[in-house]
């Protein structure tokens, strides 16, 4: 993997006299919003080549993206200054179904997306509205299906597909309209690591193809490495367009623009390596450790272990006690086989696994939503069959993964302030607990706020006050970086670390893996409804074979270290122990 | 959960042309419509049963016994009391109107088991087409099978909500009734909201993928009015005439109620 930089840039230029898309000076505000969300864009890409956007939410990537085949102006209301030509026509001159057939547009939300009863009709769909022949359409099916890697799936429901599958469903349905451009809007963020490792894997095999121009918009920074050129927006302006490798070895303007920079390089840049010098991938990282002649300063090394054990002592009572737990949904799909599992007060505690590895399942446990077919649940030293949904709510605080299936109110202070006034509190200690609540997610002054106008990180702390606000033991939460950018993540990942440093169990389901690495204590990894891996994060992280059976892979800082043999869980754990001269 | 009721089995039920089916389902719709008496309706009850067993389609009626068993317990009820025949039986409760009560709640229940063995075994696509070619415009058929495709969608997506709104405290069991329509506010907006937002993204998709391009549009789905669509056809028919000719030979009816 990416050892050849900027090697199609110098092998496709000759292909392609006039870039097959062209934007200039694109400005685009949406009706009713002040701020427009692209200003003065410009931009050209060429055929075959593999571009990757990037930025921090609000950026206005997707809004590019719906430049692209029409959507924008003819779909959204707004106003669009300048011009966008894809294969030399500008897309004010046509409706979209006709610019559909040059740029095929995948969205993140591939639930939405898909809406046939089988897998082969979703891929007919397109093919059938621009009347291609029956045969053809066939034809045409079979090969974007092989394509993504589902043949023999033609005849499934879409609804009974893995993440990554249904994603790789929706790409083909777009391909089989055989667009000579293929935009992706953030085609991972909802999926695992095995499901993002197949669609990349799709995006790779397609870029090989030469007539084929692929734009990805992508926040995690590990899947980019693959790019000719990276297009950086921010507040609706391109920032940086330029070599992939060149932007990913900039960690100062990653950082600046909200993008997660690669561990690897930050780690090197914090040693003070050249820009220029600086290796991106873990394998990369491995060699030039060792030729820089840097060591591990095992004195460090040993002080980090233990300040682990030292962490772990400090946790009290057992809170949570699962004993033998099997569950199987109505039906008899087991879910759930054998688990067993205590979690004491004051853990942070990360719930790993692939979509469907039960995870959530195990969780939901916790708080009785659901209950045990076999063996026992116990919150408390009281089994969760005797306590109820209700009265398990009052200890366990469950936040879901999208903050839109639970907001509901006029206001934030109305929406935070819902479960305590169920629970028949006082007007003052309601007002109280919503201030305090409100405190802790950094959104103090956002009483009166519209829930429904806030940015998506900022539904997300409403979201999480709310459950705050019902003061419990332990906080779930499930999937909580989901969809936010960067700084988000980080800023949503240091609020749930301020919780647990004051005292509340945080128990975190997710399958970010330096989420996991940076703030868990322990991780519990699960695969086929199964415990496959509990123990120390350090530990758990370690085992990389096991981690990649249960399809999930460690972050690269931490692939890097384990080489190294002294496992490692952040940049800053990596500097730390990091022995070179003069030190 | 699979949100659609289409079972994906091999019988001739499912093999039958969309629109036979649509025209078996007319057929159901009259044939329920014949009787009055009880005993009659529950022989075309178990008609419609034996079709529903021959198209292997039975489990989807697990998923809404609970509602057939509410309206007819329902309809009974108001029929018994709003009703009024000849032979009382106890309190304001006649043994017509109770009789009566039984062959509509056996007429409603008919009509929706009849509905649902058309969804079990028709694709949204064959319905759609089948519309189209009876000459039901494009546009307005994909209206009605993304509206059948809708209903289930929205009942996942409360049904999380649900579970999301029950760990915050809420508790739909308790209050009176106006307390506890209210307590639905909290379910009712974020599904209203999600609807919305996924509406939207499904509407891009459908234009990013050429919905409504041109006039004309291909259909990979080929429909065949065979030989056993015709067959299926003409022995319905004869049914429906039998079931008709016996009722107006006098018999089925219910005698001495009055509303």
């Amino acid at each position: 993997m990416g050892d050849r930089p900027f090697e199609s840039h110098e092998g496709a230029p000759a292909l392609a006299a006039r870039p097959v898309v062209e934007i200039r000076d694109l400005t685009y505000s949406y009706r009713g919003r002040r701020e427009p969300a692209l200003r003065g864009v410009n931009l050209e890409i060429r055929e075959g080549e593999f571009v990757v956007i990037m930025g921090p939410s609000g950026a206005g990537k997707s809004t590019l993206c719906a430049a692209l085949n029409g959507l924008v102006p003819h779909f959204f209301r707004g106003r669009m200054q300048g011009e966008v030509r894809i294969r030399g026509r500008s897309t004010g001159e046509g409706r979209v179904g006709e610019f559909a057939r040059e740029v095929g547009l995948v969205f993140q939300d591939f639930e939405a997306q898909l809406f046939s009863t089988n897998v082969a009709l979703e891929v007919a769909f397109g093919p059938e509205n621009f009347r291609v022949d029956r045969e053809e359409i066939l034809r045409r099916t079979e090969e974007a299906l092989a394509r993504v890697r589902l043949q023999g799936f033609e005849n499934r429901q879409p609804a009974t597909l893995s993440g990554g599958q249904k994603q790789r469903l929706a790409i083909a349905s777009v391909l089989a309209m055989e667009p000579h451009i293929l935009c992706l809007d953030e085609p991972t963020t909802d999926l695992d690591p095995i499901g993002k490792q197949e669609v990349l894997q799709i995006s790779a095999e397609l870029r090989r193809r030469r007539d084929m121009t692929l734009i990805v918009v992508e926040h995690e920074t590990e899947e980019t490495l693959e790019a000719d050129r990276i297009v950086i927006l921010r507040d609706g302006e391109v920032v940086c367009d330029r070599p992939a490798r060149e932007v990913l070895r900039d960690v100062e303007l990653l950082e600046e623009n909200r993008v997660m920079p690669l561990q690897v390089a930050r780690f090197f840049h914090g040693l003070g390596v050249r820009k220029e010098e600086l290796p991106l991938t873990p394998r990369e990282g491995v060699n030039q450790f060792r030729e820089r002649g840097f060591r591990v300063d095992e004195r460090c090394y040993e002080e980090l272990l233990r300040r682990d054990e030292e962490r772990e002592k400090s946790y009290g009572e057992p809170l949570i006690e699962v004993e033998e737990l099997a569950f199987s949904y109505p039906g008899g799909v087991a879910a759930l086989e054998d688990v067993n599992l205590t979690v004491r007060r004051g853990e942070f505690l990360a719930v790993v696994g692939q979509n469907g590895s039960g995870k959530t399942t195990l969780v939901k446990h916790f708080n009785g939503l659901l209950m045990p077919t076999r063996g026992s649940v116990r919150v408390g030293g009281e089994e969760t069959r005797e306590q109820g949904v209700r009265l398990l709510g009052r200890r366990i605080g469950y936040v879901f993964q999208n903050p839109d299936h639970q907001i509901f109110s006029d206001t934030v202070f109305d929406e935070v302030a819902f479960g305590p006034k169920l629970r028949g509190l006082g007007e003052g200690e309601v007002k109280e607990r919503v201030t305090e609540a409100l405190a802790a997610v950094g959104l103090e002054g956002y009483e009166e706020e519209d829930p429904f106008g806030l940015t998506k990180g900022e539904r997300q702390r409403v979201a999480v006050a709310s459950i705050l606000a019902g003061r419990p033991e332990v906080v779930i939460l499930d999937e909580p970086t989901t969809g936010l950018d960067y700084a988000e993540q980080r800023s949503m990942m240091e609020l749930v670390r301020r919780l647990n440093e004051s005292g509340s169990t945080i128990i975190v389901v997710t399958h970010t893996m330096w989420v996991v690495a940076e703030y868990a204590h322990r991780a519990v990894v699960m695969r086929d409804g199964r415990v496959a891996l509990s123990g120390s994060v350090r530990e758990v992280l370690s085992h990389e074979k096991e981690l990649v059976e249960a399809s999930l892979r460690p972050p690269h800082i931490v692939s890097m270290s384990n080489e190294l043999g002294h496992p490692a869980l952040s940049v800053e754990e990596m500097l730390y122990i990091t022995e070179r001269d003069g030190r | 959960m699979n949100p659609y009721l289409y079972l994906d089995r091999d019988t001739f039920v499912h093999r039958l042309d969309p629109r036979t089916k649509m025209f078996l389902l007319l057929g159901a719709f009259v044939l329920v419509f014949i009787y009055l008496n009880p005993l009659y309706q529950l022989a075309v009850l178990a008609v419609i049963l034996f079709f529903g067993y021959l198209a292997k389609m039975l489990v989807n009626l697990k998923r809404i016994w609970f509602i057939l068993v509410m309206i007819s317990v329902m309809t009974v009820l108001l029929w018994s009391i709003f009703g009024s025949g000849e032979t009382p039986l106890f309190l304001f409760f006649e043994l017509e109107s109770l009789l009566y009560g039984l062959a509509i709640a056996l007429r409603i229940v008919g009509a929706i088991i009849a509905g649902m063995i058309f969804l079990s075994t028709t694709r949204n696509e064959e319905i759609a087409t089948g519309l189209v070619k009876l000459g039901i415009p494009y546009r307005f058929a994909f209206a009605v099978s993304t509206a059948l495709r809708l209903v289930p969608t929205i009942a996942a997506t409360g049904s999380t909500i649900g579970q999301a709104q029950r760990s915050r405290g809420l508790d739909l069991e308790s209050g009176n009734i106006i307390q506890r329509i209210r307590k639905n506010v909290p379910l009712l907006i974020p599904v209203f909201v999600s609807t919305i937002r996924s509406t939207n993204v499904f509407s891009m998709a459908l234009e990013s993928k050429g919905f409504g391009a041109g006039k004309e549009r291909t259909y990979v789905l080929e429909l065949h009015i065979t030989r056993r669509d015709v067959l299926a056809m003409v022995l319905f028919l004869l049914v429906l005439a039998a079931a008709l000719a016996i009722r107006l030979a006098g018999y089925g009816g219910l005698e001495g109620f009055t509303r």
